[in-house]
């Protein structure tokens, strides 16, 4: 009998993203195809997002399997994103993992999106045991491995740095996505305008930055004694040094040897060089997750259902109903409980 | 000209700032700076150290004033974003706690709570209570530093989180005598705030439960 590849199929859709990726057992990436529904105008509205996932999820996993060269009885395991998410979307990707782990008699496991995130970046980055800061346009969260889970040692209060970005970007008249064009403009200035900066023990807080940087864009002094460069710039540099304060703090709190950036904020350059200084400074080897991986993802949701499932086996039926609210640090983390791997 | 400010060693080193012991026109004190952080611009940097090193300063110079144990401000140099205070001499409670009789135990704890609810009764909230931020002179008075995370405040649930990061700290470094300290310090901390406000002292002590049971705060050990 000759020895196959094990694979398996991760889905997901937790928020504009609907995708697939299949990772085979060693961690070897197969195939990678995002589904991204980008507004025509406003954010992401969950029954827009849902009709659009539910319309296209057929194809995206057409894609997938023909980029990988398998046919879909080739699979041997099928994850899905559980946990946190906007519900309407999470409903999907649920709904598609039951269908295909009935249909094909495969074993099913529910994985929670923001692990998903670190373990991806551990796979990638080759890092072992990394304090993580992970930026989204749903997430902002410092979190290190300690005591058999991945424990939130800093969190936003209210709105995610990205979503916070995208929100300026739409009021100052920018496509979405925001956050990478706020990035070419804050280039253009180093002219720094006062913008609230607010950290509160380990916890941030962006509404109150966001209702000022967008006061500016609405002053009469907009683009008479500063300009749209101006204001990319200040917010950039006040919402990235809140981050990056609160995560020096818990490195040098769990004395962690490795710094990990991760999520969609993570391919801005500025931040990842302000993350690079602090760890430089605290000598732990820093990384940022590629973009391709840093952003939701099917791969990531993949790679953590083979983690899962290989140590603990996959979930019942039942178990699998979605948890929109769910807090990372309520799951064990069975294949980490060496510390290690 | 012979210089009276001479800061002469360096006595501890954090994420955010550096404390060098020296002599201030002759008095023993403590340099607390704030480093420049290179990673943020320059305007953005300077005013963070420049309001933390007021807040800390000034928050300082009003405990005083509730009659608390804290150290003496002599200098608020914000510019430089230097705080210069009197030197307490003694030991951390953290470094003694073990060697203490019951008796001691409990009576620290109790004058500690008391000093909290008095803090909590004025609106402000250390924000950092731990047994490294007391310490023990050798005259066997208590002494509560560093007010660098210290907030105004006075809503129950800022009071109950301060409480709670205390009682965290208790059963994390000191388990053994977590019984003792933390219903010496809940006693004192109530014969104080109940002479003031009884029902909101009793809603302060209740929401700590409450803090406890969001996932956040649960010990692993003590979660399903």
């Amino acid at each position: 009998m000759k020895l196959l590849k094990k694979y398996c199929m991760g889905i997901e859709s937790t928020a504009h993203t609907f995708g697939i990726g299949i990772v085979d057992f060693e961690g070897k990436v197969h195939s990678l195809i995002n589904d991204i529904f980008i507004p025509e105008e406003g954010g992401l509205h969950p029954a827009l997002v849902r009709e659009q996932h539910l319309h296209h999820f057929k194809d995206v996993i057409k894609k997938a399997l023909v980029e990988a060269n398998l046919s879909i009885n080739d699979i041997d395991l099928i994850a899905f994103s559980q946990s946190p998410g906007l519900g309407p979307i999470l409903k999907i990707g649920a709904l598609v993992a039951r269908m295909l782990s009935q249909s094909l008699k495969i074993p099913l496991v529910g994985v929670n999106h923001c692990i998903a995130h670190i373990e991806i970046g551990r796979l990638m980055c080759e890092i072992e045991d990394p304090l993580t800061l992970y930026v989204s346009g749903g997430n902002t969260i410092v979190s290190a491995f300690e005591s058999n889970r991945y424990q939130i040692f800093g969190e936003t209060l209210d709105l995610a740095v990205g979503n916070m970005l995208d929100s300026f970007a739409r009021d100052a008249g920018i496509n979405h996505p925001g956050g990478p064009k706020i990035e070419k403009f804050a280039l253009k200035s180093n002219n720094y305008l006062q913008l609230p900066y607010i950290v509160k023990g380990m916890d941030l807080s962006f509404s109150g930055l966001y209702t000022a940087a967008k006061r500016l864009l609405e002053s009469k002094d907009y683009n008479n004694k500063y300009n749209l460069n101006d204001v990319s710039f200040s917010l950039q540099e006040t919402a990235f040094s809140m981050l990056v304060e609160v995560t020096e703090r818990a490195l040098a709190h769990t004395e962690k040897e490795e710094v990990l950036l991760t999520g969609g904020v993570a391919a801005n350059k500025r931040l990842q060089q302000m993350v690079q200084s602090i760890s430089l400074e605290h000598n732990a080897r820093f990384k940022a997750v590629p973009l391709k991986y840093a952003g939701d993802n099917g791969a990531m949701i993949a790679w953590t259902g083979i983690l899962r499932y290989t140590s603990e086996g996959g979930h019942d039926l039942p178990e699998t109903i979605i948890k929109p609210k769910e807090r990372m640090d309520n799951i064990a983390i069975p294949w980490r409980s060496d510390g290690s791997k | 000209m012979k210089s009276e400010i001479i800061k002469e060693k360096l006595i501890y080193k954090g994420a955010e700032a550096s404390l060098f012991y020296g002599h201030w026109f002759g008095r023993e004190v403590i340099f607390k700076y704030r480093i420049p952080k290179n990673y943020r611009v320059e305007e953005l940097d300077k005013k963070i150290r420049i309001e933390r090193t007021l807040n800390e300063g000034k928050a300082l110079i009003k405990v005083k004033n509730y009659g608390l144990n804290v150290p003496q401000v002599y200098e608020i140099d914000a510019q430089n974003s230097i705080l210069i205070m009197k030197f307490i001499e003694g030991e951390k409670l953290k470094n003694i706690l073990e060697n203490l009789s019951e008796n001691q135990k409990s009576n620290y704890f109790k004058k500690i709570g008391r000093a909290i609810a008095i803090l909590h009764q004025n609106g402000h909230i250390h924000g950092d209570i731990t047994t490294s931020n007391l310490i023990i002179t050798n005259d066997e008075d208590i002494f509560l530093i560093d007010f660098g995370l210290h907030e105004y405040s006075d809503t129950i649930e800022d009071k109950s989180v301060d409480l709670h990061l205390f009682k965290r700290v208790l059963i994390s470094s000191h388990g053994k005598n977590f019984e003792i300290c933390f219903n010496s310090f809940l006693n004192g901390y109530r014969s104080e705030y109940e002479q003031v406000n009884k029902p909101e002292c009793n809603q302060i002590i209740k929401n700590i439960h409450a803090i406890e049971s969001r996932g956040r705060y649960i010990k692993p050990g003590e979660r399903k």
